[in-house]
């Protein structure tokens, strides 16, 4: 079975120097954009009909207010940080998502997570399954998107906020409000 | 999270858009690397508003009573708008209720024995201390009476407090669920397939199975997460041999859910689990400990075992579990029972196998048919105590369960299905779920 040689190399595989909880906004922002050098806020407040859109797409808007952070190089923009929080079972779990100017989700970073059950959700390899995912992907539990066993709930709410971030994203850069 | 006073952003940006200013003017651009500067220097001069702006409400919110309409779930209030570099989060609450429920409905080929049940309704308590410390609290009433006449219970299935020692590691002490198997830590309705739990995780694996204890929870990079401990176990002196409890589950039979638990036996515990590609669980769990507590002539031990795997890629859902009990020294604990219906086994253990698929989703709805095939059997061997009085072993049954599970939004499950027994064929029967997680 092919799955055995990659359960020992993963079993003794250094553990990554980020995955630990109470990673810092700024440090997955950094972590995302190494090259950036401004971080640049931009609040952005949805109207009824932007949010009637994601509605459309299947994405609940939740927040109307929404603040990205622009990662820029020298004035040129790299791409889009967001940090958001979603309940896991009981608790907040805060997570951030870098979008690169293609749209796609260039990394997602678990900044803390609090249940006492369910950590797996800060492993590389699960995270991982969101890279590259655009508004146009299902970014969906049992679709393109695996579940953790133990942890369906955080699972299934982080990648519904992943999934809501990305269209707003979209949605935003499409209309100019994020240039 | 911290949360940071907005006001040195403030600065920073103001003094960035000043340098920035100066510096356009300093050297001698283009045009066009004029009007970008220009650009850059009207984007951040309406970021300065905009958190000016923010800093006003905020000033505003603080004076202000809290709006009753305001939400009270974090999950659905405003995103992090505080100005940058840290957006601050929605208040946590320190204290969060939860619940589930199943109401059950049986039908037997023997109609006369259809039953329908509230199974179960707990009412869950979490109270965050500070950021590393919480209690849990389950409350459960099963059979929704409980008085002197009738059959329900009220038990407390959790209460401990945990207390996260570093990024890795957290200790809990209290009565907390016993890592083994798929389902005794993960036993929300919403979290199994078919209205009934499993037998495997019934009648060998006494779910919802807690101890009270102190137990070490690690969770690993690499995708391994242990469990290990040393708490209260079963206690082998309340064996009823009149009874058939015991040959329904052993172990559920002299469980003792920290209910004036004879602790002068302790038991040691631990689990490993991996997880380290998505969808993929694979894991074990032993739990081994005296249960006699210096009450009997002789000396007997519990032990109890399973390795499991779970399977989840795109719309499959697969799992499998073996699991195997034994008790120790069963010849001399039975030999003041003899003559009665159910002795003490030897051995006992089970097995299952389980394919779930997501056939249809619309919007939260969604469709998961299943089917699971089971062979249990609770008491698989006997101490040898002599011709003619050494009990046969139990017929191993087999049962075939094929249903689906209906979400209706993540939290509320409608389920139905169909179970076959190979041996016990009054036992087939019709089941009807209803079923809620929050």
């Amino acid at each position: 079975m092919r799955l055995w040689p990659a359960a020992a190399v993963a079993a003794i595989a250094p553990a990554s120097a980020f995955a630990v909880d109470y990673l810092s906004a700024e440090q997955a922002a950094r972590l995302m954009f190494p090259d950036a050098d401004t971080f640049a806020p931009r609040e952005l407040a949805l109207d009824a009909d932007q949010l009637r859109a994601l509605e459309a797409q299947g994405v609940r808007g939740r927040s109307a207010r929404w603040t990205v952070r622009v990662a820029q190089h020298a004035g040129a923009t790299l791409g889009f940080v967001v940090v958001d929080e979603v309940i896991g079972k009981f608790e907040l779990i805060t997570y951030a998502v870098g979008i690169g100017l293609d749209g796609a989700v260039r990394q997602v970073e678990i900044l803390s997570y609090r249940e006492s059950h369910g950590h797996e959700i800060r492993l590389p390899g699960w995270r991982r399954q969101f890279v590259g995912k655009t508004a146009q992907s299902p970014l969906r539990i049992g679709d393109d998107i695996a579940n953790i066993s133990g942890a369906t709930l955080s699972c299934t709410h982080v990648t519904e906020g992943i999934r809501r971030i990305v269209a707003v994203v979209a949605l935003t850069r499409r209309n100019g409000a994020l240039a | 999270m911290r949360r940071r006073h907005p006001l040195p952003a403030l600065r920073a940006t103001a003094a960035a858009a000043a340098l920035l200013a100066a510096n356009a003017f300093a050297q001698t651009p283009t045009e066009a690397e004029l009007a970008r500067k220009l650009d850059a220097l009207a984007a951040e001069l309406a970021n300065v508003k905009a958190q000016l702006q923010q800093l006003q409400q905020q000033k505003a919110a603080a004076g202000a009573p809290a709006s009753p309409a305001a939400p009270a779930a974090p999950a659905t209030s405003a995103a992090p708008v505080a100005a940058a570099p840290v957006a601050a989060p929605p208040a946590e609450p320190a204290t969060v209720f939860s619940g589930y429920g199943e109401l059950n409905y049986n039908r037997p080929k023997a109609s006369e024995n259809t039953q329908a049940d509230v199974r179960r309704f707990v009412l869950g308590l979490q109270h965050r201390f500070d950021a590393k410390t919480k209690m849990v609290g389950e409350i459960e009433v099963e059979h929704a009476v409980s008085s002197a006449d009738d059959p329900g219970e009220v038990e407390i299935e959790q209460a401990y407090v945990e207390h996260q020692l570093n990024p890795t590691w957290a200790v809990r002490g209290g009565l907390f669920l016993v890592p083994m198997g798929l389902l005794n830590e993960n036993h929300e309705p919403t979290a199994y397939y078919g209205v009934e739990r499993n037998f495997v995780e019934t009648a060998i694996i006494p779910s919802t199975w807690r101890e009270g204890g102190v137990q070490l929870a690690g969770s690993f990079d690499n995708g391994l997460a242990l469990q290990a401990g040393i708490s209260t176990g079963f206690d082998l002196t309340k064996w009823d041999a009149t009874s058939t409890e015991g040959l329904e589950s052993p172990l559920g039979a002299i469980h003792q859910e920290l209910s004036l638990a004879k602790a002068r036996d302790l038991s040691v515990f631990g689990a490993l689990n991996w997880r380290g590609i998505p969808g993929l669980q694979l894991g074990g769990g032993l739990f081994a400990g005296g249960a006699t507590h210096g009450q009997s002539a002789a000396r007997g031990r519990v032990t109890l075992w399973d390795l499991h795997a779970r399977w989840t890629p795109g719309r499959w859902d697969l799992a499998a579990l073996y699991s195997r009990g034994s008790i120790s020294n069963t010849a001399a604990l039975n030999a003041t029972l003899i003559g009665n219906p159910t002795l003490i086994p030897k051995s006992f253990d089970g097995a299952y196998l389980q394919a779930a698929y997501k056939l249809w989703t619309h919007e939260d709805y969604a469709l998961s048919p299943f089917v699971r095939l089971e062979r249990f059997n609770t008491a698989k061997s006997y101490a040898d105590l002599g011709t003619g009085l050494t009990p046969s072993p139990a017929a191993t049954e087999r049962v075939l369960t094929v249903g689906a599970n209906f979400q209706l939004t993540p939290g509320v499950v409608v389920k139905a299905d169909v179970q076959r027994f190979r041996e016990n064929k009054d036992n087939n029967r019709l089941d009807l779920g209803l079923g809620w997680s929050f």
